[in-house]
């Protein structure tokens, strides 16, 4: 008589000591899509988290098995806000934003567009006086995170260049 | 009445001036260094708005960022607190160019009293009894020395662009004399960037008696009777209480007469305290600060008028509506100046308030901007808070600022709170026999002891 074997999952999926990797695959790709720095999922005693450098391959991190069985899994996810990112630029000083030299004209820079250290980047106009603001290092604009017009304080941040 | 109120100012005093401004449903913009980021007043405001780094030039001192932040607000007014830019005229100046209210006195009297040689001569003119002296600067010569035998010894060669007990030196004979002079040149000009000098008669043990004033600007002032802020320490109030323990009922009233139409005749507007020094009955005129000053709770416990409410009102162009008669001092109140100091050392004592427990109870009042959990910063002064007591005689002041400051609970940083439990439990203190060398002779006398 042949002896009979646990049922599971066609060898044609991925497993590692019974545990189905398709999880993290599909935690993976959510990661990418939104460009996300750590997705974490708990469900039936099991917590994954996948944790990926952005604009680097996804590294598989950590899997923990939970003593007691968990309620309905809880997706968190850590996002860094744009203004605490390292090529953020700040504002010297209080007033207003403008991100074209005129109403009319192209604003200085859009999201996407590379620039050099010293690019003029902005305005910020207090009391009918103009100051330029420039790009403190060569990169790419990555976020603006003020709208034309908009008022702002001292170290509040305006753009980031990465 | 003002839609908006930009406070300049950090602290215990923003907190005092947001609380009013609140109270007559004014909005309120604060505005803060990025050390004062979780300040009570920042909190509490309708809008904040950051200016600016840590140092105060750079921040509270800076009129352009003051400026652009009621550009972006919409503030139309601006209060100034004490001491950063509430007695700068060209600030009041600056404001009234932008059409933004200064919620103060008009610049001219800014300036004029911000000139303690103009002050004096102004203070004479209108009547109020001055500290014999030179008439205006003195030079290191013949001419000082002469003035010096005239006034007789010992003088005290004070800075004209000084003020708030800062440059001033004591020649107590002739021979000291020209030292004292060029002394006091080269530390007013690091200080104050103006050497002229002035000499007046050094008095041996006055008080320090000061009357608030309230003028509108259109004619009327008044007077809301006297403080006695003798107790210093190196030239800074420590304690204040009102009304003072040396003067009798007759005495007030006729120094507060006399400031009051010397007020109304200047035209004055807002709030302001004259300064005197009192010895033998006598009252000399030192100067006068054209601003709120720290001190304002004492009179507004005798009085029950909100110094900081009237202020608001009357910049906002109405007269003032309270009559001299109606104007009556009941009890008396202490206020003790809780510093972040070694009660001893006196050394600044900046960190994180770990404990906070403020006193409470019928009579007490705490002005503080402090909480359980609040850093104070190394960058400015060291007030943790007011501690005011109100009773109905002195000797039931004394006795709850007693039991007030026993409760009063400070963790985390050294505080001046020793200090007081012992001042209040002093004799002479209790008897109200002091002058303005007490505290340092006192001081002296426990570090020696100890």
């Amino acid at each position: 008589m042949p002896i009979k074997k646990p049922s599971g999952k066609s060898s044609a999926e991925p497993t590692a000591g019974g545990f189905d990797l398709s999880v993290v695959a599909a935690l993976a790709k959510i990661a990418a899509h939104h460009d996300l720095s750590e997705v974490e999922i708990e469900h039936a005693g099991l917590r994954v988290r996948v944790a990926r450098k952005r604009h680097a391959p996804v590294e598989l991190s950590h899997v923990v098995a939970a003593p007691a069985p968990a309620p309905a899994p809880p997706v968190e996810a850590a996002v860094v806000a744009p203004a605490e990112l390292a090529g953020a630029v700040k504002s010297p000083m209080v007033g207003t934003a403008y991100l074209r030299p005129s109403p009319e004209a192209k604003p200085f820079v859009e999201v996407g567009a590379s620039v050099k250290a010293g690019d003029k980047i902005l305005l910020v106009e207090a009391m009918k006086t103009f100051n330029e603001i420039v790009a403190p290092r060569a990169g790419k604009v990555t976020h603006i995170l003020v709208e034309d017009g908009a008022p702002v304080e001292y170290g509040q941040a305006l753009m980031v260049i990465e | 009445m003002f839609d908006k109120i930009l406070i300049a100012n950090r602290g215990e005093i923003a907190l005092r001036v947001l609380r009013a401004a609140k109270e007559l449903g004014i909005a309120t913009v604060a505005v803060y260094s990025t050390a004062d980021k979780e300040a009570m007043h920042v909190k509490l405001a309708d809008e904040s708005v950051c200016i600016g780094p840590p140092p105060a030039r750079d921040s509270y001192l800076n009129v352009p960022a003051l400026l652009a932040a009621c550009e972006i607000t919409g503030a139309d007014a601006v209060h100034p607190g004490y001491g950063f830019l509430s007695e700068n005229a060209r600030f009041a100046e600056i404001l009234a160019e932008h059409h933004i209210a200064f919620i103060g006195p008009k610049a001219e009297h800014i300036r004029l009293m911000g000139d303690k040689i103009e002050a004096k001569r102004t203070a004479a003119r209108l009547g109020i009894p001055c500290v014999p002296g030179s008439s205006g600067a003195v030079g290191e010569d013949a001419e000082a020395l002469r003035i010096a035998a005239d006034i007789g010894y010992p003088v005290i060669v004070k800075a004209s662009a000084g003020g708030g007990g800062r440059g001033m030196k004591v020649a107590k004979s002739a021979d000291e004399l020209l030292n004292a002079i060029s002394n006091a040149k080269i530390e007013a000009k690091t200080a104050f960037g103006d050497d002229s000098v002035y000499l007046e008669k050094y008095l041996a043990k006055p008080r320090h008696i000061e009357v608030q004033v309230l003028g509108d600007g259109k004619g009327r002032a008044i007077h809301l009777g006297e403080r006695d802020c003798s107790l210093q320490r190196r030239h800074q109030k420590v304690w204040e209480e009102g009304p003072s323990p040396a003067l009798n009922a007759t005495q007030r009233e006729e120094i507060g007469a006399i400031v009051a139409r010397a007020m109304a005749e200047l035209g004055y507007v807002g709030v302001g305290t004259i300064e005197f020094l009192y010895e033998d009955g006598q009252f000399y005129f030192i100067e006068m600060n054209t601003r709120i000053q720290v001190e304002h709770p004492v009179t507004e416990m005798i009085t029950g008028i909100d110094l900081i409410n009237e202020q608001i009102k009357i910049a906002a162009g109405s007269p003032l509506t309270i009559m001299q008669e109606d104007v009556r001092i009941q009890g008396a109140a202490i206020e003790c100046r809780v510093n972040a100091e070694h009660a001893r050392t006196f050394l600044p004592s900046p960190g994180r308030i770990t404990y906070f427990h403020p006193p409470g109870g019928l009579g007490v009042r705490v002005d503080s901007a402090a909480y359980q959990g609040y850093v104070i910063p190394p960058y400015y002064d060291s007030l943790i808070g007011k501690l005011i007591v109100h009773g109905r005689t002195r000797t039931e002041a004394l006795m709850r600022l007693r039991r007030a400051l026993d409760e009063f609970i400070v963790d985390g940083v050294e505080t001046t709170l020793p200090l007081f439990r012992a001042l209040v439990r002093n004799t002479d203190v209790q008897n109200g026999q002091y002058d303005i060398h007490w505290l340092e002779k006192f001081l002296q006398e426990d570090e020696e002891s100890s």
